[in-house]
């Protein structure tokens, strides 16, 4: 479709002229509140995801072997450790660097492995795997190997984390499709109102052979000023929001690895704000299009 | 023929009657009257040609093209030569005379070097050449129905409705207006007028249908207002 330069400037022009007669700071401060909160999800998602892929990268099985393994069935143990569908690497760890590792967790409680008199502790292998999330297939299948006693991958919290953050990502589709309703019945206010005015106007060029696209593109553009307007406001307190979060909660909690880099933040707070203008673009379609209908 | 009703019935969803098998033909270039009672089916008629209403049996044709079957995006392009005039004018306020005659090719994108020129002349024709700063508040009836006639033939349409158009004004403005419709007509503009305006029909002697109950009940060729059984011998009498 090719639009004229005078015809694209009367479509912006009745767009602005009707955004600025029309809008609201009430249908503003709704759609910037609303496009906020979503935003708010996005970024605990984001930090979510973040917390559980480092937690995931860093994913190991510590197999445990039945004590008193003979060598060769120890080496036969772990080629069969390799051979395993997913195993990226294994890495052995004899009892006595196990008991060496035990003493360095232990600190100033070394002390106590004396008093065990003779090593406790199996020989065992380290598992790294290439995907994270068939960690719990392939420590099944390892622990089903002769001379396994046992493997640990710190399953519970993985599978707590992944949990939690389903539960944020169903809260937030959720959220997003009543908040999506709201902006639409918000902006469309904004866009019937907007129609009752021109009604006249609208009346006549449909009387003199103007095409539905040529009525509706002035209400899509304003349907996207009031879109951009809304979402640009949550965009940026949500941008100032979180750096001042970050900068509060970052000393307090350094375990957590919350994102602290701009990239990402300024990504999302530009992702809301073509959201808000997509959403405004929408809800002026919808309007005018039933408007033309009727 | 440039339009032609064949068997055209319009039933309102209310159950009112609109048109009861109306077939009739209009040539190109004619001069035709539309007389008949309040909910005759005068303004039935001229919205089937706009193609603001559908009928609910028949074909309405027009150039040989049966618009009843026209998809919804090709409407606007039958009202770009069947354009419409109406008793109260719907011209917009805030919008200078020159404006509101632009608008009507604006809208539909003609290139702008077009649209002055044709404005102009559209203006002239009406006489309203010295008044294009105007606004239609500034104005008195028979300037704004000017300003509504020269909107509806600035994109020179083949046909041009005018349901009712000095239904506003008093009879000196009215032959004024009825002299311009004559001399639109005369350029090759075929022109369909409502209305019950009896002097003006019988001063005319053009062509007139008689609607009744939304029957076609008579169709003279150089007619007068009130047939033989006409009805306002009725609503006088």
């Amino acid at each position: 479709m090719r639009v004229r330069l005078a015809t694209l400037r009367y479509f912006l022009v009745e767009g602005w002229k009707s955004a600025k007669r029309n809008v609201s700071l009430v249908s503003l401060g709704t759609m910037a509140v609303s496009i906020f909160v979503l935003g708010v999800f996005g970024l605990t998602l984001m930090n979510l995801n973040n917390v559980n892929n480092q937690l995931r990268s860093g994913i190991e099985i510590r197999v445990y072997v039945e004590d008193g393994i003979e060598d060769q069935n120890l080496k036969a143990l772990r080629q069969q450790i390799e051979n395993t569908d997913g195993v990226d690497k294994v890495i052995h760890i004899s009892k006595d660097e196990g008991l060496d590792r035990l003493a360095k967790q232990l600190g100033e409680k070394a002390g106590l492995i004396d008093i065990l008199g003779e090593n406790p502790l199996p020989d065992a292998f380290d598992v790294k795997v290439l995907n994270a999330d068939l960690t719990s297939d392939i420590a099944s299948k390892i622990s089903d190997l002769p001379y396994v006693a046992g493997v640990n991958f710190g399953q519970e919290f993985t599978e707590k984390l992944l949990k939690t953050t389903r539960f944020v990502t169903i809260g937030a589709v959720g959220l997003a499709v009543i908040l999506f309703g709201a902006v639409t019945f918000v902006v469309g206010n904004t866009i019937r109102l907007s129609l009752a005015y021109r009604a006249k106007e609208i009346e006549i060029m449909k009387l003199v052979g103007a095409t539905d696209w040529f009525i509706t593109w002035p209400f899509l553009i304003e349907g996207m000023i009031v879109g951009f307007m809304g979402s640009f406001v949550s965009g940026v307190c949500l941008y100032i929001g979180y750096r001042i979060c970050i900068g509060r909660l970052g000393p307090v909690v350094p375990f957590i690895p919350i994102i602290s880099e701009a990239g990402p933040v300024i990504k999302l707070c530009t992702g809301l704000v073509i959201l808000g203008v997509l959403m405004g673009v929408f809800a002026g379609g919808l309007c005018t299009k039933k408007y033309l209908e009727i | 023929m440039l339009i032609c009703f064949y068997e055209v019935s319009k039933v309102y969803p209310n159950g009112a009657t609109g048109l009861h098998s109306v077939s009739t033909s209009i040539r190109n270039g004619e001069f035709v009257f539309l007389v008949g009672p309040s909910g005759a089916g005068k303004t039935t008629f001229l919205k089937l040609l706009t193609r603001e209403i559908t009928p609910t049996r028949g074909q309405v044709l027009l150039n040989g093209r049966n618009i009843t079957r026209l998809r919804p995006n090709e409407i606007p392009y039958l009202r770009r030569s069947v354009r419409m005039i109406f008793q109260d004018y719907k011209l917009l306020p805030n919008k200078t005379v020159y404006d509101n005659v632009a608008f009507a090719l604006m809208v539909i994108e003609r290139p702008d070097k077009q649209i002055g020129p044709l404005v102009n002349k559209a203006l002239d024709l009406v006489g309203l050449g010295n008044k294009v700063h105007a606004y239609p508040g500034e104005l008195s009836g028979g300037e704004q129905q000017r300003v509504s006639i020269a909107r509806a033939i600035v994109g020179a349409p083949l046909v041009l409705l005018a349901d009712e158009p000095t239904g506003n004004l008093d009879m000196e403005t009215s032959w004024d207006i009825m002299e311009l419709l004559l001399r639109i007509n005369k350029g090759g503009t075929t022109v369909i007028m409502s209305t019950h305006n009896i002097a003006i029909v019988d001063g005319l002697k053009q062509r007139v249908i008689e609607l009744d109950s939304g029957r076609v009940v008579r169709d003279d060729e150089e007619g007068v207002y009130e047939g033989e059984a006409g009805y306002t011998s009725v609503l006088s009498g």
